[in-house]
């Protein structure tokens, strides 16, 4: 029986973390994860009020994912400056290790790079599978999509993946 | 059956039937363009899995300061798990017999600690630990 949180603070704390990390290798941007943190977390706080018991997990990357796909819609209707794809260093500022983590973070930047030049539902299906840890089925409700579908972007989006990085 | 195809990815991470994975298995030890293509995906799969887990920016969501959540992996982290036991034993082996492997592939990796594992089943707690009365006989 899946364990559903029942309280906004309770979502905050389960699954903060996996919305940023969900968010930021969608944009490589940290400024733009953290918005995105926050504006599904709003999202969430009023939705929990009609929420009907079933899949949690689909539900709330539901609307992570469409909270996501709102903000590029609107940064697409006004010029501003295009996302920069380079790792943003100001969460590393204050760590007392933060060449070690810069290192640690350069390694994948490549990876990060490659994840940014693919089309965008291949992008979102891997990270949600690879870096968010849901299985195809919980992607699949949560984009809306048959899990057929699902299995095809994960290993398109793989195959391109393995043309930038081997 | 014709080349495995998608069902390499769903392989990995663990989404396939029984009756799914015996029949890839099968095919597998008699494609070698496809048992190719199982460890280059396996390789890529593991590269994006190691990419480091960020935390929340500090008073981002104060509910969440108090407390490090770690991330859920699903079913197929136990692919990787297996993985980084068979990449080890792989490193040793390389060390104790060197070979002229894919240079990029060696490169990643080294990097990744990625390695395919050919069976999504197989987990550490399949490694025979000897026993150390063995050891000390």
């Amino acid at each position: 029986m899946e364990s559903v949180p029942l309280t906004w603070e309770e979502v905050a704390r389960v699954y903060g973390r996996k919305i940023y990390n969900f968010a930021y290798r969608l944009t490589g941007n940290s400024d733009d994860a953290a918005d995105l943190v926050q504006e599904v977390l709003l999202r969430v706080r009023k939705g929990l009020a009609s929420y009907q018991p079933g899949s949690f997990e689909g539900w709330l990357w539901r609307i992570t994912r469409n909270a996501f796909l709102d903000e590029v819609r609107r940064r697409n209707r006004r010029p501003t400056a295009p996302l920069p794809d380079e790792v943003d260093r100001w969460e590393l500022a204050s760590s007392p290790s933060a060449d070690a983590e810069y290192s640690r973070i350069s390694i994948g930047d490549d990876v990060q790079k490659a994840l940014l030049e693919l089309p965008y539902e291949f992008r979102e299906a891997v990270v949600l599978c690879d870096i968010v840890g849901l299985s195809y089925e919980e992607i699949a409700r949560a984009v809306a999509v048959p899990v057929g579908t699902v299995r095809s972007r994960i290993h398109r989006g793989r195959k391109l993946l393995r043309e930038s990085l081997i | 059956m014709s080349h495995a195809g998608e069902q390499i990815s769903a392989y990995l991470d663990g989404e396939l039937a029984r009756a799914e994975i015996d029949q890839l298995q099968a095919h597998l030890a008699t494609c070698g363009k496809c048992a190719g293509e199982l460890q280059e995906m396996q390789v890529v799969r593991s590269a994006v899995r190691s990419l480091p887990l960020l935390e929340l920016p500090p008073g981002l969501i104060p509910e969440a300061d108090a407390e490090v959540v770690p991330l859920r992996r699903n079913k197929g982290f136990l692919v990787g798990a297996a993985a980084a036991v068979v990449a080890l034993v792989i490193a040793i082996a390389a060390i104790v017999t060197p070979s002229t492997p894919s240079v990029a592939l060696e490169e990643l990796n080294s990097r990744y600690g990625a390695r395919a594992s050919l069976d999504p089943a197989f987990g550490p707690a399949k490694v025979v630990v000897p026993d150390l009365g063995d050891i000390l006989e």
